[in-house]
């Protein structure tokens, strides 16, 4: 296995070589210098600053000097800062993670959960009324946009309910659970519709298999075949679905963040698109792409500790 | 616990469920948060001021964040918002004073008058007052502030200059300013700015006394004393707080995110991306509420303001939020002092009669109407063979644009009608003056025959005759409104085809003229005077260099513009800008569309003292009834406990289903 992971580490160069340079193209493409400078301190201000701005961070020389030292930069995770703000990229991500991770882990449990917990329910209540009505409402939730749930769970949560702040965000204790309650719900809600189909019918698959007629001639109830041997059978499929998700949490979510105020590196990167904060959306991409490729790796190790027929090679 | 049949039952718990949330700690769980706060502000920084009374705070909202608190390097439109309760200006605004604007003294004790030396140059002399101090700060000795001295004012001019600060205000005074290009040129040279080295620009005449010499004659200068690129810095306190490493710990970057300030306020917590707070200074004594300026139907207890010491409040909260909900939201909880009626919540606040709507009427809101010294247009390249040569065309492209419309449509009819490039409150700017070529649907038809395309033909291709139109597309409102333009020119026969860009793009097109019209220009006041206008359409000032977007060049506006610049606004002066109005209306180098406008509701508790839009937001003026607004709060955010019932009920419901349903089967 060792190997193995060594060899996809290998593999993951030249396609990180490719994204790196297909976003520093893009940005050197559709950007002037000039632009970028007016982006960054103001279309208002006038040519010699711009000029200034432009020669200190060295767009004015070589595209390939500017790759090279890119290249460098990237790989020894020297960020630099950014040109709106003026800020250690270093430090606004390590600052990031922590709201990001705050929303996205528990959203992903809870959606994890949520989505287990109403797929066994389905196949507790498998072809019954309930169980089609399940689906239909899956399918309902699977039908409607992020941007929807994120509104109307801020007009009831925040503003008719008056439970959850609409917006904000602050490290106080325990007191921090309230600014992130709606960013979980609705983190958790997004993929729910899609996840109770897919973990349904992986669990329907099982249900059938011989193990659970012997467990329940052995006399086991519905509850313990279900929720132990059903459920820890289907997570071997589960685990290639929700393991490479893992690492790119801490990216953090693009749209929640943005919508409710919190401060992590998918708000980040958001202002940093809107303001073509070059520096941050290049760093952002690097890291969303390495964490991804992470999570690959992840996942294939994964799938093999959890079935012992499974040998990497 | 098993039934007849020896199955379990399945509302027992075996020991795998124990790791499961049970149903019921979901409800716990949002009876917890229900009984949480869900007010996203941080409690005020104290309870009660030294002399027991009560503790004043206003919460306000920033879109976005500041990006430096250096004076001499910020210019844009947050970090002043914050630096200008911080930072007092040499002059600043006055706050009552709108049409037209007009300063009064700030740090200074007097507005300065222009004198003329021997040399025929101009000055100004100018005397900082006693009370000006910077905050008590760790750089200065015993941690004490000192009295702000006419050295910290070449202080900051030397800092324009200063290649490593890379003020974007530099090119604003080289032309007139002695010596700061030189010094600039010098340290680039030598790496080094020399700050022992003595500045032409700045004579120091005693501690507190200094003039400032000018080239030629610039009366704008007195604006740019309000602004705060020329406020005083302490030396020191560039000097200490270098972002580097000082005995294990790293000093904040004065270049960046520290201020030590001369103003009311002082920052005491940046959270990027999350909200800055300000509390007031003890013992400041700079600046006092006007005496004069009120309105005649000013209220009573705005006139009893007159004179009293400031700021009225004693800690200021800005929240950045960039969503227009969540906005709206937090002001009708009470979180938000005041908010601007954004599109999202036009139709929710505003009556069709442009009046607060009955239910926030109720609440005791207020809806304050505001125009901003600032000008929109679709610019026209005057350099282009087919636009820049045809006259009549240029205004028959001028009389077709519906502007009322477009202000009905996309600014609610907040927006006026930009009939001329000055907008209101900036000296030159008449209410009487309509463009000729304002929009006239049938004129526009018979300037396009006359422009030799009768009903927009082009008689040499026998097709409608084809424009391009560049502007920035960032989302559907955007592909309306260039829908809306298009039909606009349709009207008279003419295809204008939209190009799409990004912000960054737009702005290349602009500079390089690789455009023929350029929808969305505008531009915001630096300073309420007519030059500030008109310089860009002056013929010199062509991009990169300078604003002139459209490549107008016109000798005769350029000279009248060379004449005006320099000049005090006198009637003469005056005369002057009426001519110019002219001659650009006449030339059409720019369709105009409005003047940007907006509506702001304002909370029972927080009403306005000024309106001042040259202000960023004047905070030190503001007020606040902090215990309206703690009434008002408690009323408008009661917690409904049903909706927890109901979710309760329908897990209870679920698991009886459930238990039924399954009771027919064996898994």
């Amino acid at each position: 296995m060792f190997n193995y992971v060594i060899r996809r580490l290998l593999y993951s160069v030249p396609i990180l070589l490719g994204v790196i340079a297909l976003t520093f193209l893009l940005f050197n493409v559709l950007q002037t210098p000039e632009a970028a400078a007016a982006m960054a301190i103001g279309s208002k201000a006038p040519q010699q600053a711009r000029e200034a701005w432009i020669k200190s961070r060295g767009l004015d020389r070589p595209k390939t000097e500017q790759f090279v030292k890119h290249v460098k930069n990237l790989a020894t995770f020297q960020f630099g800062t950014s040109w709106k703000t003026g800020r250690e990229l270093n430090e606004v991500f390590r600052q990031g993670a922590g709201p990001s991770l705050l929303i996205t882990l528990p959203g992903f449990l809870a959606g994890l959960l949520g989505g287990v917990g109403l797929a066994l329910y389905q196949v507790y209540v498998r072809k019954s009324l309930l169980d089609r009505s399940i689906t239909l409402f899956a399918v309902a939730l699977m039908s409607v946009p992020t941007v929807v749930y994120i509104f109307f769970l801020q007009a009831v949560g925040a503003l008719m309910l008056n439970y959850f702040p609409a917006s904000g965000f602050d490290w106080r204790g325990w007191e921090t659970a309230k600014f992130v309650a709606l960013p979980i719900i609705v983190m958790a809600i997004v993929n729910l519709g899609s996840d109770v189909r897919l973990y349904r019918t992986i669990f329907m698959e099982e249900i059938n298999q011989d193990y659970v007629r012997t467990a329940l001639a052995k006399g086991l109830s519905s509850g313990v075949v279900l929720g132990k041997h059903v459920l820890k059978n289907g997570l071997i499929a589960l685990i290639t679905l929700t393991v490479a998700t893992l690492p790119r949490l801490i990216m953090g979510s693009l749209l929640i963040e943005n919508f409710f105020g919190i401060p992590g590196l998918g708000n980040l990167l958001v202002m940093a698109i809107g303001t073509s904060d070059q520096p941050v959306v290049l760093a952002c991409t690097y890291l969303g792409s390495l964490l991804y490729i992470g999570g690959l790796i992840l996942t294939d190790v994964c799938y093999a500790l959890a079935d012992p027929r499974i040998r990497l090679s | 616990m098993k039934d007849e049949g020896g199955r379990m039952n399945p509302e027992s718990r075996p020991g795998w469920q124990r790791f499961i949330p049970h149903p019921s700690s979901f409800i716990l769980f949002f009876l917890l948060l229900a009984g949480c706060d869900n007010n996203p502000n941080p409690p005020p920084l104290r309870e009660k001021r030294d002399d027991g009374s009560r503790w004043l705070v206003r919460y306000g909202g920033m879109s976005e964040d500041p990006r430096s608190f250096d004076p001499q390097f910020a210019y844009d439109q947050m970090s002043r918002r914050v630096m200008e309760p911080v930072y007092d200006t040499l002059l600043e605004y006055h706050p009552l004073k709108t049409d037209p604007y007009e300063v009064r003294p700030g740090l200074l004790d007097a507005v300065p008058v222009k004198e003329v030396g021997a040399d025929g140059k101009p000055s100004y002399l100018c005397r900082l007052k006693t009370t000006a101090r910077f905050h008590d700060d760790e750089c200065f000795p015993e941690g004490k502030g000192r009295p702000v001295v006419a050295r910290d004012v070449r202080y900051a001019f030397q800092r324009l200059c200063d290649p490593k600060v890379e003020s974007p205000f530099l090119a604003n005074f080289s032309e007139y300013l002695p010596g700061l290009q030189a010094a600039h040129d010098a340290a680039e040279k030598s790496g080094r700015f020399d700050y022992d080295a003595p500045l032409a620009a700045i004579e120091l005449i005693d501690e507190r006394t200094f003039r400032i010499h000018l080239t030629q004659p610039y009366p704008q200068l007195i604006y740019w004393l309000a602004f705060q690129c020329t406020t005083p810095v302490a030396r020191e306190a560039v000097e200490y707080y270098d972002g580097k490493k000082h005995g294990g710990v790293v000093r904040p970057d004065f270049h960046k995110f520290k201020a030590v300030g001369t103003g009311p306020f002082r920052i005491v917590e940046y959270v990027p991306r999350q909200r800055v707070r300000l509390e007031r200074v003890e013992g400041y004594a700079t600046t006092s509420f006007p005496t004069d300026g009120f309105a005649a139907e000013a209220p009573e207890w705005l006139m009893a303001l007159a004179g009293k010491p400031l700021p009225l409040i004693d800690e200021m909260n800005f929240s950045i939020i960039r969503e227009n909900l969540p906005i709206f939201i937090l002001t009708r909880q009470g979180y938000l002092d005041a908010m601007g009626v954004n599109k999202d919540a036009f139709g929710a606040m505003v009556t069709p009669g442009r009046e607060m709507s009955p239910k926030y009427r109720e609440r005791g809101m207020r809806l304050e109407k505001d125009v901003e010294p600032s000008t929109f247009w679709i610019s026209l390249n005057m350099r282009d063979p087919l636009l820049g040569q045809n006259k009549k065309l240029r205004q028959a492209l001028s009389a077709c644009y519906d502007s009322k419309t477009y202000s009905d449509i996309f600014w609610s009819s907040v927006a006026p009608v930009a009939e001329q490039l000055i907008p209101p409150g900036i000296p030159g700017h008449s209410r009487e003056w309509r463009n000729p070529y304002g929009f006239d649907l049938e004129k526009a038809k018979r300037l396009i025959a006359e422009a030799g395309y009768p009903g927009g033909i082009d008689p040499q291709t026998g097709r409608p005759l084809e424009i391009t139109m560049d502007m920035v597309s960032v989302g559907s409102e955007d592909r309306q409104r260039s829908e809306f333009e298009q039909r606009c020119f349709a009207s008279i026969g003419v295809e204008v085809k939209i190009r799409q860009n990004t912000f960054a793009r737009q702005l290349q097109r602009e500079d390089t003229g690789d455009f023929q019209m350029s929808s969305g220009t505008g531009w915001g006041a630096d300073y309420p005077d007519p030059e500030n206008y008109f310089f860009l359409l002056y013929s010199k000032n062509v991009p990169p260099a300078g604003k002139n977007v459209t490549r107008f060049n016109n000798p005769e506006f350029d000279r009248l513009f060379e004449q005006m610049k320099t000049m005090e606004t006198t009637p003469e002066r005056l005369e002057i800008v009426r001519k110019m109005n002219t001659l650009i209306a006449e030339e059409v180098p720019q369709i105009l569309n409005f003047h940007k406008a907006f509506y702001s509701a304002v909370q029972p508790w927080a009403p306005r003292t000024q309106n001042n839009l040259m202000l960023e937001g004047g905070v030190k003026f503001s007020v606040v009834d902090a215990a309206l607004r703690e009434q008002k709060r408690k009323e408008w955010n009661r917690k409904p406990l049903w909706p927890l019932a109901v979710l309760g009920g329908l897990l209870a419901l679920a698991a009886v289903l459930g238990i039924r349903i399954n009771r027919r089967r064996y898994v």
